[in-house]
Parts: structure tokens; C-alpha cells; sequence
């Protein structure tokens, strides 16, 4: 079976996706809208699990 | 005895034998998906401080809390005068003025460029500092000119059975 090359992509959209939300999370704070900030920190942290998954759902595919 | 320690045991180019370091910096699809959960983690980790001091922020934890302070009795200052007093501790001077009838502001009079005192001027309608002539807006403290940046920290003030009283200070805010 030929490797694939999907779940790289994907976690490579993650963690851009992390970048984005983190730079967010910040400004928000010091704009001073907190819950914005306190959303941006949760979507971060979900964030994680979700890459896990995508990492063991790819690793097992041929290496 | 001598030859006991001069000895070599066995070739030299035996020594790092079992050691295979071959393709040991190789990153293959695995060790590269790896990498990515890793900083997602510390992304995730990263965050959590963040999330923390906001909400601290948002429950208000932010604010201190100062026991409120009397300045001066309203008959002992005219309508467009000034009183110096200290709040919120004895080493933060400060100044009230009585803009009119029932509006006055205060402000801790420490110029925020090199922490001159601050003074009121009743003619001009300004808040002067005599070290380099920096002079602020007395509605909201706000800077108008010479080399001062930022406003003067507010005291909220509130009028009480005849007199004046200190309640807090305005945060700061960039
Ligand atoms: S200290 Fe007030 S203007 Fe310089």
C-alpha cells in the first residue's frame, strides 16, 4: 500500500491553525475582550486532541 | 607487571562497535507527524496561562479594591479650586479640583513623564508641570502638551453627606 501523505497535510492545517488562533488569542487579550481570548484558548487546546487523532489514523496506514 | 597495563584489549576499531547511528537524523512521514502533534501540544499548553489571566480578568480579580478615603468637605473647596491629598497610599500624592457645582475629578498628580508634581492652573483651565511644562487635560487627564505620553491615573471620587471621598483608582489602560 502506498504511504499517504493526507494526515501530514492535515496536521500541517493544524498547526497553522494553531498559529492563527494564538496570535488571535493575544491581541484579543490586550484589546481587553476576554471571552474572545478565553475562546481562542480552548479552540487551541481542542486542537491537540484532534492532531493526535489525526496522527494515529495515519500512522498505521503503511510506513 | 609493566605489560599488564600497556596492553590494548582489542583493536582499536572495535570500540564503537555496537553503536549505529546510521540514518539516526533521518526524518521519515512518522517522526515528521510526530513533530506536529508535539507543537500542537505546546501550543495547547501555551494557551492555558492565557485563558487563565483572562478569566481571572473577567471575574474581576483585576481590580484593587482601596477602602475609601476622605479628601476634603465640600464647603472647604470652592468651585474651581484644588486640594492636594494621598491616595491610595500616604506616599501617593494627588490632586482633587472642583471643576463645578457637583462635577470634580482627581488625579494622582505625579507627571508621567519624570514624576514632577502637578499643579492646577485656575486661570488657564489646565493641569501644569513646572519641570518641563507638560500640561494635561483636566477633564480626563489626558496629555495636551510638552513631553508627557500617558494620562494621569484617575481617582474615582464620590460625594458623601458633605464631602468628598476617594473610592479608587482607574486602571491603567494603554
Ligand atoms: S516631569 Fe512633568 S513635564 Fe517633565
Amino acid at each position: 500500500m502506498k504511504r499517504s501523505y493526507l494526515p501530514v497535510a492535515l496536521l500541517l492545517a493544524v498547526l497553522m491553525l494553531n498559529i492563527i488562533v494564538t496570535q488571535y488569542m493575544v491581541h484579543q487579550y490586550f484589546y481587553q475582550n476576554y471571552v474572545n481570548t478565553i475562546v481562542a484558548g480552548v479552540m487551541n487546546v481542542v486542537l491537540f486532541p484532534l492532531a493526535f487523532i489525526i496522527y494515529k489514523k495515519g500512522v498505521n496506514v503503511n510506513d | 607487571m609493566t605489560d599488564k597495563n600497556n596492553k590494548i584489549p582489542f583493536n582499536e576499531d572495535n570500540y564503537t562497535h555496537n553503536i549505529n547511528r546510521n540514518n539516526e537524523r533521518k526524518l521519515d512521514r512518522r517522526g515528521f507527524m510526530k513533530t506536529l502533534v508535539g507543537a500542537a501540544g505546546v501550543f495547547a499548553v501555551s494557551s492555558l496561562p492565557w485563558g487563565a489571566v483572562a478569566a481571572k480578568e473577567l471575574i474581576g480579580l483585576g481590580d484593587k479594591k482601596y477602602p475609601k478615603q476622605k479628601i476634603t468637605d465640600v464647603t472647604a473647596i470652592p468651585v474651581g479650586d484644588a486640594v492636594d491629598f494621598h491616595f491610595p497610599g500616604e506616599h501617593d500624592s494627588a490632586i482633587l479640583i472642583r471643576l463645578s457645582e457637583n462635577k470634580y475629578v482627581a488625579y494622582q498628580n505625579a507627571c508621567t513623564h519624570l514624576r514632577c508634581p502637578v499643579f492646577w492652573q485656575k486661570e488657564e483651565g489646565d493641569l501644569l508641570c513646572p519641570c518641563h511644562h507638560g500640561k494635561f487635560d483636566v477633564e480626563t487627564g489626558a496629555p495636551t502638551a510638552g513631553p508627557p505620553r500617558r494620562p494621569l491615573p484617575e481617582i474615582y471620587v464620590k460625594v458623601e453627606n458633605g464631602a468628598v471621598y476617594a473610592v479608587g483608582v482607574k486602571r491603567y489602560e494603554a
